[in-house]
C-alpha cells in the first residue's frame, strides 16, 4: 500500500478544509499540508450556498448585537464564549476574502453591501449576488493554489480515521481513479467535510453531503454534539429540496398561503406592518418559519404541487430589476427547475431538511475529543448555532474556524511525536473496506438508502414525538443490521466504483442518523429546531445542555449531557415579530 | 404521466474494455426529470456499475458536464422529455481522456487553471480601509467572468483543444482575463507571458462553439479574444520599448 | 479528431467561414490584376474587363457574391467577441457593423454610378 507521510491532513476541500489548508500554509510554511477530498475542491457543497455571510460592518451594527441576536437564534444553546470569539473574527475573514478576489456585492461608492437575512437585527450579511458560496469557494480554491506546500488529493475517499492511544495517527483512503488505498499519515487531521443531510429524502445538500466526517470522527472516538438539530430552510422547490436563498426574503421577497394570506403573523412573527422590519414576519429565523409551515400544512392552508404541499413565496413586487442584479442563480433555478418566471409568478416552497447544527463537538480552538484531531464547518459543533443556526452564519463560520482549525493543527504538528500506525490495526482497516467490495450477498445499496431516509422523514421530522422517534430508531437499528449483513454490490471493479463508495457512505450516514434520533428521543423538551410535540414547552432546568452522542459499536450510540456555557445572556424567551421601526433597504 | 425513453450510455472500464461501447437502459420517466436523474435511476435500480459523477444538481458545481446527443450540456438542467419519443446519447465530454464511463480526467484542465494565476497578486488597499473599494462599473469589468464554474463544456466545444491540447484553452484564458480585469489586482504582467505564447491566446481560431454551449453565459470566447489585442499590444510594447520597466 | 468538422452544424459553418477566405483573396488578386492592367494602358484594361464578362468569370462573381456576403455576415457576429467589454449588447454591436458595412456599400454603389454617367462620353 501507498503511504504518504506528511504532517497536516485536511480532509474535506469546501470552504472550512480551504481555509484551514491555507492557514496552516501561512502559519507554517515549512509544514507538509495534505488536502484530501473525494471530489475536486470546486464541486464541494459551499458552492451552493447562496445567500451570503454575517460580519459586523455597519455603523449602527455591533459584536453585541450579533451575538444577541446568535444566541436568542439558538434558544440559547449556544456556548457564549465561542459565540463571543466568533462575532469578532467574522468581519475581518470576510475582510480577507475581498482581498483574495472574492467579488462581494457593491454600494455606489466602492465599499462592500450588506443584506438582511432571517433572525439578524441589522443589515449584516455580505454577499456576492446570490452566489455567494460559490464565489467563495473559487476564491478561496483558487488562492489556494498559491501555496506550494499545499498538497491536493482530489478525488480521494477517506474510509477510516485512525487513533490510536487517544491520539489520530492518520487516514485510510481510496484514489478513486483507481480503486488503490493510500495510507496518509500524519500528526495532526482536520475534518471539514460538511454535513450530513444526505440522511433525509427532501434536502436542500448535494449527494457528497453524507457524514462522512461525523462518522469518521464517531466511529474513532469522538463525540458527536447536539445532533438532533436539524434544520429546515423553509423556502425550497417542492420535490427536489432545491433552495431558493433566504437572501429572497432579506430583499424583501413575502411568504403566502393559498389564500393569498402572509400566514406568518399567526404564528408570533407579526403584526405585518411596519413592513420589512428585522426578525419580524418572513425575517423571522429559519425553525419558526419551517414550524408555521407545518402548521398550516395541517389545517389544510397549502398548495398541492406535483412535488407536494408548498405555500408561495412572492417576489414580483421587488421589480425585474433588483431581482435580476440581486437574485440571478435563483430566478436561473426557479425557470429550469419549477418553470416559474418569479418576476411575472409566485415561487412555490416547501421546507427540506438544510443544515446540521450539530456535529463532531470541538472547543474553540476546533480541537476535537482525540489528541490531534480538530473539525470545522459543519461537520463540527464548535458551539455557535446552538439550537438553530442563523442564516448567513455558517458561510462565515467555516472561514473563522477553518483558518482557526488550521492553524491549531500546524501548531500541534510542529510540537507532538509522530507515531506511525500499527499494523494489525492498519490491516483490519484496510479489509472491513476491501470485504464491502467482495460481497455477493445482500441487499441493493439503494433500498437502505431509501429506507433510511423514509424513515428520517417519517419519525425525526420538524415535530417529532416518542412513538415516532422509538420507531425511527429500532428501524435505523435494523437498516445497519441489514448494512453490516451486506451490500450487494453490482459492481466489484476497483476504478472509480461509485457504488463501492456509496455503500460506505451509507455507513457513516446510518450512523449519524442514530445519533440523530437517540438525541432527539433523549431531549425530552422542545428547543429551536428541535420540536417535540409530546414535550412542547422549552425546560431549561432539565435540558439546557448539550446532548453528547457517542459510538457503541453495533449498538445504538450512548447519549450523555453537558453543560451550556453561558457567559453573559441568561435563558429568556426568543422574541421575534412586535413593534419596530421600519427598515431601509440598500 | 410517467413515459420510458432510451437512454444510451458510453461505457467503459479501464480494467477490463479495450475500447468504448454503448450500453441502452429503459428508464422511466416523468416530465420533471432530468437526464441526470435517468442516469440515477439506472444506476439504483437497471446498474449499479454505471459510473458519472454528480453533486449538487442545481447547475452550481460543474460535476455533470456531459455529451447529450453530441452537444455538451450538463446533465442535471437537460430534461428527458426534450429526447422523447427519441433515445439519448450520454458520453462523456469529448477531447477528455475517459477514466471510466461518463467519467473523464480533469487534471489537465487543472494544470491549465493553476498556469494562469488565477488569483489576485495584491495591491496594498487604501489607507483607512480593511478593503479595496472597487464600484460597481468597475467589478461590470470582470464579473461575468468571474462565473465560470469550470464544467468544462468549453473544452468539449473548443476543436483547437481536441487538435492541441497543448492549447490554454477557454476556461482557464477566461480566468487569467477575469483577474487581469479586476481593478484589484497587480499581476498583469506576470500572466501575459501565458496569454502571448502559441498556445495561449493565439491558439484559439474564434470558432465561438464555447460560448455557444456555456451554460452560465461567461462568453470564453470573448474573454480569450479581447486578449488577441492585448497581446498585439504588449508586442509591440516589447518592440518599442525593449527595456522598458514592467508597470502592472 | 479526423472529419471532426462534419460533428456539429456549428463547426460546418465555421469551416465554411474559414473556407470562405479563399474566394475572398481570389476576388481581391483579381481586382489587384485589374489595378495592374490599367497601369498598363487602355488596351490591356480594356482586355481584363472583357475577360471579368466570360462565363467562368461570371460564374466564379455568382458565388463570390453570397460567399463574401456570408463572410461579411459572420465577421460582423465575431465582432463583438473581440472587442473589449463594454456596456453594448452584443446583438447591438453586430447590428451596428452590418449596417454600417451596408451603408458604405450602398455609398460606394451610388458613387461609382456618379462617377460612371459623368465619365461616360
Amino acid at each position: 500500500m501507498q503511504t504518504v507521510e506528511t504532517d497536516v491532513i485536511v480532509v474535506g476541500a469546501g470552504g472550512a478544509g480551504l481555509r484551514a489548508a491555507i492557514a496552516a500554509a501561512e502559519r507554517a510554511p515549512q509544514m507538509r499540508i495534505a488536502l484530501v477530498s473525494k471530489v475536486l475542491p470546486m464541486r464541494s457543497h459551499t458552492v451552493a450556498a447562496e445567500g451570503g455571510a454575517a460580519g459586523v460592518t455597519r455603523r449602527e451594527d455591533s459584536f453585541d448585537a450579533h451575538f444577541n441576536d446568535t444566541v436568542s437564534g439558538g434558544d440559547w444553546l449556544c456556548d457564549q464564549d465561542v459565540v463571543d470569539f466568533f462575532v469578532r473574527r467574522c468581519t475581518g475573514e470576510l475582510e480577507q476574502l475581498e482581498r483574495w478576489g472574492c467579488p462581494w456585492s457593491r454600494q455606489a461608492d466602492g465599499h462592500v453591501n450588506t443584506r438582511f437575512f432571517g433572525g439578524m437585527s441589522v443589515q449584516r450579511t455580505w454577499f456576492a449576488a446570490d452566489r455567494s458560496g460559490f464565489h467563495m469557494l473559487h476564491t478561496l480554491f483558487q488562492t489556494s493554489l498559491k501555496y506550494p506546500s499545499i498538497r491536493r488529493f482530489d478525488e480521494y475517499f477517506c474510509t477510516e480515521l485512525l487513533a490510536e492511544d487517544g491520539a489520530v495517527r492518520g487516514v485510510l483512503c481510496i484514489c478513486i481513479a483507481t480503486g488503490e488505498l493510500v495510507l496518509l499519515q500524519a500528526p495532526s487531521i482536520v475534518l471539514a467535510t460538511g454535513g450530513a443531510g444526505r440522511v433525509f429524502r427532501q434536502n436542500t445538500n448535494a449527494g457528497t453531503v453524507t457524514g462522512d466526517g461525523m462518522g469518521l470522527a464517531f466511529r474513532a472516538g469522538a463525540a458527536l454534539r447536539d445532533m438532533e438539530f436539524v434544520q429546515w430552510h423553509p423556502t425550497c422547490l417542492p420535490g427536489t429540496g432545491i433552495l431558493m436563498t433566504e437572501a429572497c426574503r432579506g430583499e424583501g421577497a413575502i411568504l403566502v398561503n393559498k389564500d393569498g394570506y402572509r400566514y406568518l403573523q399567526d404564528y408570533g412573527l407579526g403584526p405585518v406592518d411596519p413592513w420589512p422590519r428585522a426578525k419580524a414576519m418572513e425575517l423571522g429565523p429559519r425553525d419558526r418559519l419551517s414550524q408555521a409551515f407545518w402548521h398550516e400544512r395541517r389545517k389544510g392552508r397549502t398548495l398541492d404541487t406535483p412535488g407536494g404541499p408548498a405555500v408561495h413565496l412572492d417576489l414580483r413586487h421587488l421589480g425585474a430589476k433588483k431581482i435580476h442584479e440581486r437574485l440571478p442563480l435563483i430566478t436561473e433555478a426557479a425557470k429550469t427547475f419549477a418553470g416559474v418566471d418569479a418576476v411575472k409568478e409566485p415561487i412555490p416552497v416547501c421546507p427540506a431538511v438544510h443544515y446540521t447544527m450539530g456535529g463532531v463537538a470541538t472547543n474553540v480552538d476546533c480541537k476535537a475529543g482525540l489528541s490531534g484531531l480538530y473539525a470545522a464547518g459543519e461537520c463540527a459543533s464548535v458551539g455557535i448555532h446552538g439550537a438553530n443556526r442563523l442564516g448567513s452564519n455558517s458561510l462565515v463560520e467555516i472561514v473563522v474556524f477553518g483558518r482557526v482549525a488550521g492553524e491549531s493543527a500546524a501548531e500541534h504538528a510542529g510540537s507532538a511525536s509522530r507515531k506511525g500506525i500499527s499494523g494489525a490495526h492498519l490491516q483490519s482497516a484496510e479489509r472491513r473496506v476491501l470485504e464491502m467490495l467482495s460481497n455477493d450477498r445482500g441487499e441493493k445499496l439503494a433500498t437502505l438508502r431509501d429506507e433510511m431516509r423514509d424513515a428520517m422523514e417519517d419519525g425525526v421530522g420538524i415535530y417529532r414525538d416518542d412513538a415516532g422517534l422509538r420507531a425511527a430508531c429500532a428501524k435505523l437499528a435494523s437498516l445497519r443490521e441489514r448494512h453490516r449483513a451486506g451490500v450487494r454490490l453490482d459492481d466489484r471493479s476497483r476504478a472509480f466504483n461509485t457504488e463501492w463508495l456509496g455503500a460506505i457512505e451509507l455507513g457513516f450516514m446510518l450512523e449519524v442518523a442514530q445519533a440523530m434520533a437517540h438525541g432527539a428521543l433523549e431531549r425530552r423538551e422542545s428547543r429551536g429546531a428541535h420540536r417535540r410535540l409530546d414535550f412542547e414547552p422549552r425546560d431549561d432546568a432539565g435540558f439546557l445542555r448539550h446532548t453528547l452522542a457517542r459510538h457503541a459499536g453495533e449498538g445504538a450510540p450512548r447519549i450523555d449531557f453537558r453543560p451550556v456555557t453561558i457567559t453573559k445572556s441568561a435563558p429568556r424567551e426568543r422574541h421575534y415579530g412586535g413593534e419596530g421601526k421600519k427598515a431601509v433597504l440598500t | 404521466m410517467t413515459r420510458t425513453i432510451r437512454i444510451e450510455c458510453l461505457r467503459y472500464h479501464p480494467e477490463t474494455d479495450a475500447e468504448p461501447r454503448l450500453q441502452a437502459y429503459e428508464v422511466p420517466f416523468t416530465d420533471d426529470m432530468s437526464v441526470l436523474q435517468g442516469l440515477q435511476y439506472i444506476k439504483d435500480h437497471l446498474d449499479g456499475s454505471l459510473t458519472f459523477r454528480w453533486s449538487c444538481r442545481m447547475a452550481i458545481c460543474g460535476s455533470c458536464g456531459q455529451m447529450v446527443n453530441g452537444v455538451p450540456r450538463l446533465g442535471c438542467e437537460t430534461f428527458l422529455r426534450e429526447f422523447w419519443p427519441g433515445t439519448v446519447r450520454v458520453e462523456p465530454l469529448e477531447h477528455f481522456p475517459i477514466v471510466r464511463d461518463l467519467a473523464i480526467d480533469q487534471s489537465d484542465f487543472l494544470a491549465k487553471l493553476e498556469s494562469v494565476k488565477p488569483y489576485l497578486v495584491q495591491k496594498a488597499p487604501p489607507a483607512g480601509e480593511n478593503t479595496n473599494l472597487q464600484a460597481p462599473e468597475e467589478m461590470q469589468a470582470y464579473y461575468r467572468y468571474s462565473k465560470c464554474i469550470n464544467y468544462l463544456l468549453c473544452y468539449a466545444a473548443c476543436p483547437q483543444y481536441g487538435l492541441n491540447p497543448a492549447f490554454t484553452g477557454p476556461a482557464a484564458l477566461t480566468l487569467l482575463h477575469r483577474y487581469n480585469a479586476d481593478s484589484r489586482d497587480a499581476g498583469r504582467a506576470q500572466r501575459m507571458p501565458v496569454v502571448n505564447q502559441e498556445d495561449g491566446v493565439w491558439g484559439c481560431t474564434l470558432v465561438g462553439y464555447c460560448s455557444e454551449v456555456c451554460p452560465k453565459d461567461v462568453d470564453p470566447a470573448r474573454a480569450v479574444n479581447q486578449n488577441k489585442v492585448n497581446s498585439t499590444l504588449d508586442y509591440f510594447k516589447h518592440f518599442l520599448f525593449p527595456r522598458a520597466k514592467e508597470k502592472s | 479528431m479526423a472529419g471532426w468538422w462534419k460533428r456539429h452544424p456549428y463547426y460546418l459553418w465555421y469551416m465554411l467561414r474559414e473556407a470562405s477566405c479563399v474566394f475572398i483573396t481570389a476576388y481581391a488578386l483579381i481586382l489587384l490584376w485589374g489595378l495592374r492592367r490599367l497601369a498598363q494602358g487602355e488596351g490591356p484594361f480594356e482586355d481584363w474587363l472583357e475577360s471579368l464578362g466570360t462565363p467562368g468569370s461570371l460564374a466564379f462573381h455568382a458565388l463570390a457574391l453570397p460567399v463574401v456576403l456570408y463572410h461579411a455576415w459572420t465577421w460582423f457576429k465575431v465582432m463583438p467577441k473581440t472587442l473589449p467589454d463594454t456596456r453594448l449588447p452584443a446583438a447591438a454591436i453586430v447590428a451596428g457593423g452590418v449596417a454600417a458595412s451596408a451603408a458604405c456599400s450602398a455609398a460606394l454603389l451610388v458613387a461609382v454610378w456618379w462617377f460612371g454617367l459623368w465619365s461616360v462620353p
